[in-house]
């Protein structure tokens, strides 16, 4: 609250402090910086690069400049207007982002380029399409916001307006959805298997830039008096993403600090040194490869020594019991996977009837990852059906897969490293409790359970919870990812070699919890392990994998005694 | 006494911040076949991993006649004479059987295959065939011939009988014991008792990272290795 | 037969051709290497200039081409090793690291050229007559130019040993490590080789189109959506690709607009992108 006063304070008095001159180019580029922001939600916090955002500045823009022309007479129309306008753009924006990021996969670079190519287009439309646009020289003489003359006054509109915009991104950034695009920026996959859609939750993201860049561009408009292609098109949207880069992306000042101190100084410049431009991009690249954190990232270090422990709020108790859904077998029948020529599960048919503690053990190649796999809808069936207590679950994307109640914990320690360990757990409790719309509520972030109080009573570390996550050794980073499975109360429970790279201290401390879990959660718990003393000690039943089939199941004692499973493991004479 | 070629000194490694295996010592002798025995995921395939360079030694080293090799990548090491054949993945798919066989050898010509030709005539007759058609078996095959056709002093075979029938397995044996008598030094990882039993002059057996049997195959009882092997 | 017809459909050939050309150099780095390299319009932009300059400078046309081939092979070892070979294993980061560099690369060619159109005259002018109609020849010399120049790069990439090569780092790095090849130095030469491609592209394309600091958007876009359509890795995805974006572009822009050709082309990626993500010529 102090640091928002502040800045609320500065912004009443810079126009006396810097004068007319500067009030007016302060005015212009607040209304850039807005849009800046919205490149730094989508860049520093959900890890996605929008190369084309002026398209939804310039969009609202010419909206509003319409506006204002047509209600030339009863201007308030056109301002009430001006809000739709940016909506407009948000709603333009999630839709582009709905429909590209379903399908590209985890790969940013194919919607880097279809904002581009928007970007490019919109500039050839406006330019072309005269009638409307008012072509390559724009539309002119609109009128300005009502009631406002002065320059001041012009300043003072635009920075309200940044004003509100910085509001609203430090709101979603503080919220849960803010802590689920990083942890979405940092580890994607993971965050699918907590249920949550990442298509979705980039989607929004971009809606809120696009929205945030359309409220700058719809004051543009009555402010600048005119708007021309440019105002939509390549320039400004790269000059956008290096105020965000060169500023700082991630932080929510930086974007701001960016374009007041490049964009200005940019304008000032330019035709006295010719190499400024060439200059800046340097400095880009530099920024970009070595400094990521750019100018707000320089007081970072002074900031650390002087912060001090903010007196933790009380913790709330998450609502909802997903325990109280009724326990379920999982069964596969005749699961066929091929990739390419390989056929890595052939017609593989598990029954995991009962609840309990299961371990699946085979050779390399047998498919027991990839029936992990199958069953978290990572990968696709070629045939065959997968049944959780009777639903059927083949073809469901992870996140819905993980909504009804299976939870995996990976082989290799997956949490999200930046992201603090009290975050890291939150998630998992939001995981199947939050709704979509409870997840702006920064009060989620407090959520705990009872089943969290009593990890947290076993292992202390994981009561630190400002440390990140990523300072944890690789022995308790296994067991954050194992709390975090277990938060969910899952009804199965899918552990990949959850003791590997353990001491043996810390593989009876997992092996500890994995009997607990059993008791406490009533569901099935299936494990892949290749460390013999482990699966004598858990398994009630095992369960062998061998050329993606099921070749015999059974305890302990009867594996061992079957000479398929004996072939299969020491090998012989064909 | 032959002359160790590939000594490798108590190493320890793994992936990301996980140990898979630890203080892990033994060597190649030149005519000799060191067999890699334990079931899937106790490191036989790790410490393959650490002796080509795919992954950096935490502790240890390891030597190529007596220099250590640790600062050198797989290609350099490879230059320096160790010739590989990996479990997974052993060919190029894109290829075809005639390009993977010569692809970087000086001519294209085949005459130096032929004693491999006549012990597996199949891989003649798919020359031209692209290699991801053949089957896993063949792959093995195809790529153990091109891992012996190198004439490196050291080779280093991980599972070559996977999938590969039992008369062609015979033929390996024999392949490698001409090799042996010709002074090559051998690796072999396997799971697959019956052939390391045909081919091994030492056993190291690993459980859990390290090393629990080791020494002249001669001198180890076969059921404590079967201990070892079985569930 | 109608001259008209005639002359459009060498139009839509000539936009197919040099779009295929154009393309080969992003087709080995981001369909081989896994790259994209956003900056690939700029090295179009690099030769464009190179052949202006080469032209200012009273030299022959043809000296363009080893002309930009010095200056595209040496910015390629640079940027290769400044900025590719670290991100190898990210590749938004190195989506970001070449964005920078395509700003860097035009902002360059403002400072030296300025914003405005050079124009580079045509090195073979004139027309000659083709089924029924008069046809520039240059353009009939760069649509030879461009198959030949692609054929050649096919046969080379499939029958040669450094093509074998390649095609084994690609498909199976671990294992051409494993068999002594060097994948860094490589995979250095193979991106080295896509951006003299895409100078080379430049000299072609520069007499017939204006040569600006901003053209390399166009073609960086283009070619993307050529290797997006058509699918990675291989030279009949290439060339579908181009038949593909090339046809629907030429087809569309003569017909009624070039904003309309540009809608049509993105609306064609982004259907690609829905219904069949890897392509029309889908690799392994």
């Amino acid at each position: 609250m102090r640091a928002a006063s502040i800045v609320v304070l500065i912004a009443i008095v810079l126009p006396f402090v810097l004068g007319q001159f500067w009030a007016y180019q302060l005015g212009l580029y607040a209304l850039y910086a807005a849009a800046a922001i919205g490149v730094g939600l989508c860049w520093g916090q959900a890890g996605f690069l929008p190369l084309g955002q002026a398209l939804f500045f310039g969009l609202a823009a010419y909206l509003s400049g319409l506006a204002f022309i047509a209600f030339a007479d009863m201007p308030i129309i056109a301002v009430v207007l001006v809000p739709l306008a940016a909506l407009a753009s948000g709603l333009l924006a999630y839709a582009i982002g709905f429909v590209v990021f379903r399908r590209s996969g985890e790969s940013g670079a194919y919607f880097s380029m279809i904002t581009l190519a928007l970007a490019l287009l919109a500039f050839q439309i406006a330019t072309s399409w005269n009638s409307v646009t008012g072509g390559f020289n724009g539309l002119k003489g609109i009128p300005g916001l009502p009631g406002l003359d002065d320059i001041s006054d012009v300043y003072y509109v635009s920075a309200a307006i940044l004003l509100a915009i910085l509001a609203l991104a430090g709101w979603l950034y503080a919220a849960p959805i803010g802590v689920l695009w990083r942890a979405l920026a940092q580890n994607e996959r993971r965050l699918k298997l907590f249920g949550f859609d990442t298509d979705q939750l980039k989607a929004v993201a971009f809606g809120a830039a696009g929205f945030m860049a359309g409220i700058g561009g719809a004051i543009y408009a009555p402010q600048q008096g005119i708007v021309t292609p440019q105002v939509v098109g390549f320039g400004l949207s790269a000059e956008l993403v290096i105020w965000a880069a060169v500023g700082g992306r991630a932080s929510l000042f930086g974007p701001v600090i960016g374009t007041l101190l490049v964009g200005s100084l940019t304008a000032q410049l330019r035709d006295t040194l010719p190499f400024w431009e060439v200059l800046m991009a340097l400095f880009f690249i530099a920024i970009v490869l070595v400094f990521p954190s750019g100018v707000a990232g320089l007081p970072e270090p002074l900031l650390r020594r002087f912060a001090r422990e903010r007196p933790s709020k009380a913790s709330i108790v998450a609502p909802g019991d997903p325990a109280a859904r009724p326990p379920v077998t999982l069964a596969l029948d005749g699961v066929s996977v091929r990739v390419g020529e390989v056929t890595i599960l052939d017609r593989l048919s598990v029954d995991f009837d009962q609840a309990g503690i299961f371990c699946v053990i085979g050779p390399n190649g047998a498919g027991k990852t990839s029936m992990f796999n199958v069953v978290s809808g990572e990968l696709a069936a070629a045939s065959g059906a997968i049944g959780l207590g009777g639903a059927t679950i083949a073809g469901l994307p992870p996140n819905r897969v993980s909504g009804l109640g299976v939870a995996r914990k990976l082989q290799i320690p997956s949490v999200f490293p930046d992201l603090s360990i009290a975050d890291n757990l939150a998630i998992a409790l939001w995981s199947g409790r939050a709704s979509k719309l409870a997840l702006l509520d920064p009060r989620l972030r407090r959520w705990t359970s009872p089943m969290l109080k009593e990890l947290q009573a076993r292992y202390a570390f994981l009561a630190s919870g400002a440390r990140k996550a990523a300072e944890l050794s690789h022995g308790e980073q296994q067991i954050l990812e194992l709390a975090m499975a277990l938060l969910t109360e899952p009804r199965v429970l899918l552990l990949d070699e959850p003791c590997a790279g353990l001491s043996p201290e810390e593989t009876a401390a997992v092996m500890e919890i994995v009997r607990w879990a059993a008791a406490r959660l009533g569901g099935a718990i299936i494990i892949i392990e290749h460390d013999m003393s482990l699966v004598k000690e858990l398994a009630q039943v095992v369960y062998v994998l061998h050329n993606g089939a099921l070749l015999a199941k059974g305890s302990v004692a009867a594996i061992q005694a079957d000479p398929a499973v004996r072939a299969v493991y020491v090998g012989g004479e064909k | 006494m032959s002359a160790s070629r590939l000594v490798f000194e108590n190493v320890t490694g793994g992936y990301g911040s996980t140990t898979i295996v630890r203080n892990l010592s033994g060597a190649a002798i030149a005519g000799e076949a060191l067999c890699v025995l334990g079931r899937n995921g106790v490191g036989k395939s790790t410490l393959m991993k650490l002796l080509l360079g795919y992954l950096p030694c935490w502790n240890g080293r390891v030597l190529l006649d007596g220099e250590p090799i640790d600062g050198l990548d797989p290609s350099a090491r490879h230059r320096a004479g160790l010739s590989y054949c990996p479990q997974e993945r052993p060919v190029f798919d894109d290829l075809s059987v005639r390009d993977n066989l010569t692809l970087m050898r000086p001519s294209r010509r085949l005459t130096p295959f032929r004693r491999y030709f006549d012990r597996f005539p199949i891989l003649e007759r798919r020359l031209s065939q692209h290699a991801g058609t053949l089957s896993g078996g063949e792959k093995k095959m195809l790529s153990f011939v091109r891992g012996l056709a190198e004439d490196q002093p050291v080779v280093l075979l991980d599972e070559p009988s996977e999938g590969v029938q039992w008369e062609n397995i015979l033929h390996m044996e024999a392949l490698i014991a001409e090799k042996k008598t010709a002074g090559t030094a051998f690796i072999v990882v396997e799971q697959n008792l019956a052939f390391a039993e045909r081919i091994a002059d030492r056993y190291l057996v690993m459980d859990q990272g390290r090393i629990m049997l080791e020494g002249p195959r001669s001198q180890i009882d076969r059921s404590h290795v079967l201990a070892h092997l079985h569930v | 037969m109608d001259p008209l017809i005639v002359t459009q459909a060498i139009n839509v050939l000539y936009g197919v051709s040099t779009l295929a050309v154009l393309a080969l150099g992003l087709a080995v780095i981001f369909g081989l290497l896994g790259v994209l390299n956003i900056a690939h319009g700029e090295f179009v932009m690099i030769g464009a200039y190179c052949a202006y300059l080469t032209q200012a400078g009273g030299w022959p046309y043809l000296a363009a081409v080893p002309f930009t081939l010095a200056v595209c092979a040496i910015l390629g070892v640079a940027v290769e090793w400044i900025m590719i070979r670290p991100l190898y294993r990210r590749p938004f980061d190195t989506l970001v690291a070449t964005w920078g560099l395509s700003l860097l690369l035009r902002k360059i060619a403002e400072a030296m050229f300025g914003l405005g159109f050079r124009s580079v005259s045509i090195p073979l002018p004139g027309t000659v007559r083709l089924l029924g109609t008069e046809y520039p020849i240059y353009r009939l010399l760069l649509i030879a130019i461009s198959l030949a120049v692609v054929a050649a790069l096919a046969v080379w990439y499939g029958r040669s040993r450094t093509g074998s090569r390649i095609r084994a780092m690609v498909s199976n790095p671990e294992l051409a490590q494993e068999q002594g090849i060097s994948v860094r130095r490589l995979a250095a030469g193979t991106f080295v080789v896509g951006t003299c491609l895409a100078g080379l592209g430049g000299v072609m394309v520069a007499p017939l189109v204006p040569v600006q600091p901003f053209m390399g958007l166009d073609y960086v876009l283009k070619t993307f959506f050529v290797l997006i359509v058509g699918g990675l890795g291989s030279v009949a995805g290439l060339l579908s690709g181009a038949v593909a974006i090339g046809g629907v572009d030429s087809v569309i822009s003569a017909a009624t607009n070039a904003a309309n050709g540009y809608f049509a082309v993105l609306g064609l990626a982004i259907l690609f992108l829905w219904l069949r993500p890897r392509g029309i010529v889908a690799r392994g």
